[in-house]
């Protein structure tokens, strides 16, 4: 019984821990929290579902090509509607990320409405039994990209030159200037980069909970509780912190109650705020306000 | 200058039921409503630049505390108001003991997000009190033995307590309470060391702020005539926070100016029925782009001298 928890929740916490890993690039390149995020998300998974169902792509194709998209997007959010306001007030920035999101929402709502989709699945196989543990084709499936995609999301951070300054940038954005980098572009690279990430957890997703315009933000609530419970601003904790947020969900609504798969998310922000507000991997945070 | 203003608008508005029918005079008085919801949120985010976002709870406790009141205890809407104040400072205190132990900017924020959140679970599993999603009856408010049912009759409830709260708040900005605040926005270092108890201040701003977002849920409460925890959720905190920073964050007229605004704007909106929500993200975007200090930015330039004295953005 635990261990089937346990399975299920790391299954779920490996989309949470991809999704706050996504928030996370972004927020430490350009200290900009992106609150429309979960927005960015959806559309993702939206992408995914009109090239697959609407068009009638496979989805080895579909994906891509979705991925394509949504980092065209994320770079053409930064230049058109985030670089202008960079020098404001952090306030405003703010504010932006949530606007963007509306217009995200308001225009599928405008296609969508109120419907909820169903959405095929990747991988369509019988659940396979390992002992008492019952693995299903979607926990896999989300296993399989995720570990795969964080691996090589590590190498470049650490083993390349791209990496290199991406590290120099979160480091200090002045010095990573001094040196040659163009801090500018790579700004909206990077915004690129976690819509397209993001773009992978909401195709991941939407088979498991079904696709909605409002799906973005819950997810939004999951990756802020994930990288709250890994250390706020660290790339390590937004993926520990996901994963113990997905297992700390099924054991605790098994365990205790089932309200509490609802709020638990918002009792960690809570808790671990104002216990351990640096989280599990402490990382000191630079205030921009 | 600004008073002079003040006083005209006031005069002006005393005649508006003249012009309006019961739907509009029903708008008119949400646009009350949400003139105190944006004073109130504007002094923790723009006089005192915290990111507070747990207006929506602050809004949502006041509210709940005016129908329980009403509909299990009976109370009339006059003596429930005081303590929807009261109700809303307390969670503006609580609010208030983060920011005072070094949880600040981004982490404040998901913080209070994450607790007006949790306040809509509270609203809906509290069934016994809150009798749950379907909401909760508020009764008709009466004054004396004259019952408050007509939207006109609301009208004039509801601009005497704006009157009342906007005047006061105002006077409270100006006075030396209002310029620690914002010194202390300005730079907590050195306010502390001219020797302003900062920690004392910053309280008093999330308390002030929360009271009177409490009073704007108690209205809000009898407004509707009945509060479900759906009124509550992230999707209004979006509005509160857009209001403040279309009005122009900091500034108090502008937080009058931006809450009339978004809350006249939707109706204009619902003549393309599906696109309402597009055009209200698209009208922020457009804002934020080109007016980045809100409305009020656009008055200023015009009319100097309705300028505050002690506003910065």
């Amino acid at each position: 019984m635990l261990l089937q928890l346990v399975v299920s929740g790391i299954a779920l916490g490996a989309l949470y821990a991809l999704v706050a890993l996504s928030m996370t690039v972004v927020y430490r390149a350009t200290t900009v929290l992106n609150f429309g995020h979960g927005d960015l998300v959806m559309a993702g998974a939206f992408a995914v579902y009109v090239l697959v169902l609407l068009v009638g792509m496979p989805y080895g194709l579909a994906v891509p090509l979705a991925l394509v998209i949504l980092f065209g997007f994320g770079v053409g959010i930064q230049r058109g509607l985030i670089r202008p306001m960079a020098h404001g007030p952090h306030i405003a920035l703010v504010m932006m990320t949530i606007a963007i999101g509306y217009v995200i929402r308001g225009v599928a709502r405008l296609v969508w409405g109120r419907d909820v989709m169903p959405m095929r699945k990747v991988l369509d196989i019988e659940p396979i039994f390992v002992g008492d543990v019952v693995v299903t084709g979607d926990d896999l499936m989300i296993l399989g990209v995720v570990v795969l995609l964080t691996a090589v999301f590590f190498y470049v951070l650490y083993k390349t030159l791209a990496g290199k300054r991406i590290q120099a940038l979160y480091q200090t954005e002045r010095g990573a200037g001094l040196v040659g980098i163009n801090v500018s572009k790579f700004h909206g690279t990077i915004w690129g980069v976690g819509a397209a990430m993001g773009a992978i957890g909401g195709a991941l997703i939407a088979p498991i909970t079904l696709l909605y315009p409002d799906m973005g933000a819950n997810l939004l609530i999951k990756g802020f509780a994930a990288m709250a419970l890994g250390g706020f601003g660290s790339l390590w904790g937004a993926v520990i912190g996901g994963i113990l947020l997905g297992v700390i969900e099924h054991t605790a609504g098994a365990y205790i109650s089932t309200a509490l798969i609802d709020i638990s998310a918002y009792l960690i922000i809570i808790g671990v705020l104002i216990i351990r507000p640096t989280g599990i991997l402490g990382y000191e945070a630079t205030v921009r306000v | 200058m600004r008073t002079k203003a003040g006083i005209g608008l006031v005069v002006v508005a005393l005649f508006v039921p003249l012009f309006t029918n019961e739907y509009s005079q029903y708008v008119v008085n949400l646009a009350l409503v949400y003139v105190l919801v944006t004073v109130g949120f504007n002094i923790a985010i723009g006089t005192l630049g915290q990111l507070a976002f747990c207006n929506v709870a602050l809004f949502g406790i006041g509210a709940y505390t005016t129908g329980i009141l009403m509909y299990h205890f009976h109370w009339p809407f006059w003596v429930a108001l005081v303590p929807s104040g009261i109700a809303g400072a307390a969670a503006g205190f609580l609010a208030s003991v983060p920011a005072l132990r070094g949880i600040r900017a981004l982490y404040l924020a998901i913080m209070t997000l994450a607790f007006g959140e949790l306040m809509r679970w509270v609203y809906i599993h509290a069934e016994t009190v809150t009798l749950g999603s379907g909401g909760m009856p508020v009764p008709t408010p009466t004054f004396f033995t004259m019952s408050i049912h007509s939207p006109f009759a609301k009208f004039y409830v509801f601009l005497g307590i704006v009157v009342l709260v906007v005047t006061g708040t105002s006077n409270l900005l100006r006075s030396r309470i209002g310029r620690a605040i914002v010194a202390i926005k300005n730079n907590e270092l050195a306010a502390a060391s001219l020797g302003m108890a900062t920690s004392r201040y910053i309280v008093l701003a999330f308390v002030w702020s929360g009271c009177i977002v409490g009073i704007a849920g108690s209205m809000f409460a009898i407004l509707i005539g009945r509060v479900v925890p759906e009124s509550f959720n992230l999707v209004e905190l979006i509005q509160h926070f857009a209001m403040v920073m279309v009005g122009g964050v900091g500034s108090l007229a502008g937080a009058i100016a931006g809450a009339i605004t978004l809350t006249w704007a939707p109706e204009m909106f619902r003549r393309f029925p599906g696109y309402e929500e597009l055009f209200f993200g698209i009208l922020l975007v457009v804002i934020l782009l080109f007016l980045p200090r809100g409305l009020i930015s656009l008055l200023t330039r015009f009319v100097p001298g309705l300028a505050e004295r002690y506003y910065r953005e």
